[in-house]
């Protein structure tokens, strides 16, 4: 094939899409349903991932001591978490403090639980210099006299870290079996355009065209119909980003936190979609006329 | 330019299409072969376009050994020869002119020098000034020499044409014959595959009969058309296709080798 033919077959490429605009339209219907659940559950599972890191980062722990402890006894506790070397500050949080946050968070409710009534109990918020010395310095918090338990962030963490495993796992299975299916509509468009062109394909054997020069307008136009769905796709998610994520952060006020912003994420949603669009496109496009090809005479 | 030694042809299905044929088509001949339905004459066609392999034997055309050629060059074959079918096969979306330059564009040719050659050759064709129109706009036989001028546009050695007259009245039917003749006049070998025997008794030329599978009859006819059976001072001769028409064979030749 020659240089020269490479503006005429693009040109035939593009005509290829109007000239079959239904089947062209179908096809970037589908596609685009399919690239908009693979971008989900890959945006799902990057800000799951940005939550367990922001909970990783935040090395604040709360102690809690006993309910028993009188306000004085409580106060001398602080001095002894403070002498623990990987902490950092230690802050006291009355339990009267306490009570006070959640009336002003879930309202009156609290009202009677003022004073001896309160149920809860006097506690200290730790920071700690070195999360991995995590354990050691919640035992040793642990052996301080008048403490109760220590909250464990961990914990969340840990169920995190599992949702996290869960949505990806079940993330790369949406994106495989989606990019399969993806793969079989392109190539099946191209293998139905090439049907109703065997005919305009027999002529260009009979007059001497290469397997390439009959190829590429084919690839050009599933790489469009690729483009084109990937464009659309991201353009959808981008669009509906914040008001779901505002809605998620509604529930979950974490989420509210840590979610990564739409700033942060369109540039690479657009390029990514229209990049696995394209290549979607090419390979599916290049596999069905290559095996056109290669059954024909 | 063609050599069969011993070919046959037998199908999947044990059909032997071809028996055992051996002939011989110098540069510049003129070819008409006839026979029924069924004889093996498209089989024959089929064979030197290498749209089929033979089964046995050897076959070479154009320089090209058949037996022995790769995938990947049959188009190069394809573009020695010019061809030329019973249904015309053209594009219906584009119009004359397109489906003229289109064999010029598959090979890859300017589109300058595409301009000026197609104009040329539906000149050649009496087709001028109907550049613009669809096929389905034009008669069967205007037709069918729209796709004489798209096997003509690349300067072909050969002209096979498969039963070309098939699908026009006869009066266009002679006008078609006679720029065939015309064409090989001009130093063209030209290959006609027909059924209709007063086209034959007209035109003249050699004459294969195929019956069969076997060619059962080789003999020339001489007529007005055609009154001596071709030597090889005659087959030199070359069809004046101006400059442009050497630039694309030049493009063509060009491509192969850079293929090579």
């Amino acid at each position: 094939m020659k240089f020269s033919s490479t503006g005429y077959l693009i040109k035939e490429g593009f005509k290829n899409i109007w000239s079959n605009r239904m089947m062209s339209l179908a096809s970037v219907v589908v596609l685009v349903s399919c690239l908009l659940i693979t971008g989900a559950a890959s945006l799902i599972s990057l800000n799951v991932s940005t939550l367990i890191s922001t909970i990783g980062e935040d090395n604040e722990i709360t102690v809690y001591l006993k309910y028993e402890l009188s306000d004085i006894d409580s106060m001398k506790v602080g001095p002894q978490i403070q002498k623990i070397d990987n902490v950092s500050a230690c802050e006291y949080y009355s339990k009267d403090a306490a009570i006070k946050e959640y009336e002003e968070k879930l309202g009156p409710i609290y009202d009677s639980m003022q004073g001896d009534d309160n149920p809860l109990v006097n506690a200290y918020k730790v920071q700690l210099n070195d999360l991995s010395e995590y354990k050691t310095t919640v035992k040793q918090i642990k052996k301080i006299n008048g403490v109760e338990s220590v909250s464990d962030r961990s914990d969340i963490a840990r169920k995190l870290t599992k949702l996290n495993y869960f949505v990806t796992l079940v993330g790369s299975w949406v994106v495989l079996i989606l990019g399969i299916v993806t793969l079989f509509i392109i190539s099946n468009t191209i293998k139905m355009t090439m049907y109703s062109r065997r005919y305009e394909i027999s002529i260009m054997k009979s007059v001497g065209a290469t397997n390439a020069f009959i190829r590429i307008p084919f690839v050009i136009e599933a790489m469009i119909i690729g483009l084109l769905s990937g464009l659309i796709s991201s353009g959808l998610i981008i669009a509906l980003y914040n008001p779901i994520r505002d809605s998620a952060a509604g529930i979950v006020p974490l989420i509210g936190q840590s979610a990564l912003t739409v700033e942060q994420i369109w540039l690479n949603t657009l390029l990514m979609m229209s990049g696995v669009g394209v290549l979607i496109g090419i390979v599916g496009g290049f596999i069905s006329i290559s095996k056109y090809l290669k059954g024909g005479k | 330019m063609i050599h069969l030694e011993n070919v046959s042809k037998i199908y999947p299905n044990g059909t032997e299409a071809l028996k055992n044929i051996s002939i011989d088509i110098e540069n510049g001949e003129f070819v008409f072969i006839v026979g029924s339905s069924g004889a093996g004459k498209s089989t024959f066609l089929k064979l030197l376009m290498r749209e089929e392999k033979a089964t046995f034997g050897k076959i070479k055309v154009n320089g090209h050994d058949l037996m022995k050629i790769k995938k990947r060059r049959i188009p190069y074959l394809r573009r020695t020869m010019g061809i030329v079918f019973q249904d015309f096969r053209l594009i219906s979306k584009m119009n004359i002119y397109d489906n003229v330059a289109f064999a010029m564009r598959v090979v890859g040719t300017p589109e300058k020098a595409i301009k000026k050659r197609v104009r040329y050759v539906l000149e050649l064709v009496g087709l001028k000034g109907k550049e613009k129109r669809k096929p389905n706009e034009i008669s069967g036989g205007e037709q069918q020499r729209v796709a004489l001028a798209r096997a003509l546009v690349n300067q072909p050695e050969i002209i096979i044409a498969d039963e070309p007259t098939g699908n026009i009245d006869p009066e266009r039917s002679y006008e078609i014959m006679k720029m065939l003749v015309e064409i090989n006049k001009r130093g063209t070998t030209v290959i006609v595959v027909t059924h209709e025997h007063d086209l034959v008794e007209e035109f003249g030329g050699r004459v294969l009969h195929i019956n069969d599978g076997e060619i059962t009859e080789d003999k020339f006819v001489k007529t007005k058309y055609h009154e001596a059976p071709i030597s090889l001072n005659d087959s030199e001769l070359e069809f004046d296709f101006g400059d442009d028409q050497t630039a694309a064979e030049n493009d063509t030749n060009k491509e192969e080798a850079e293929e090579e």
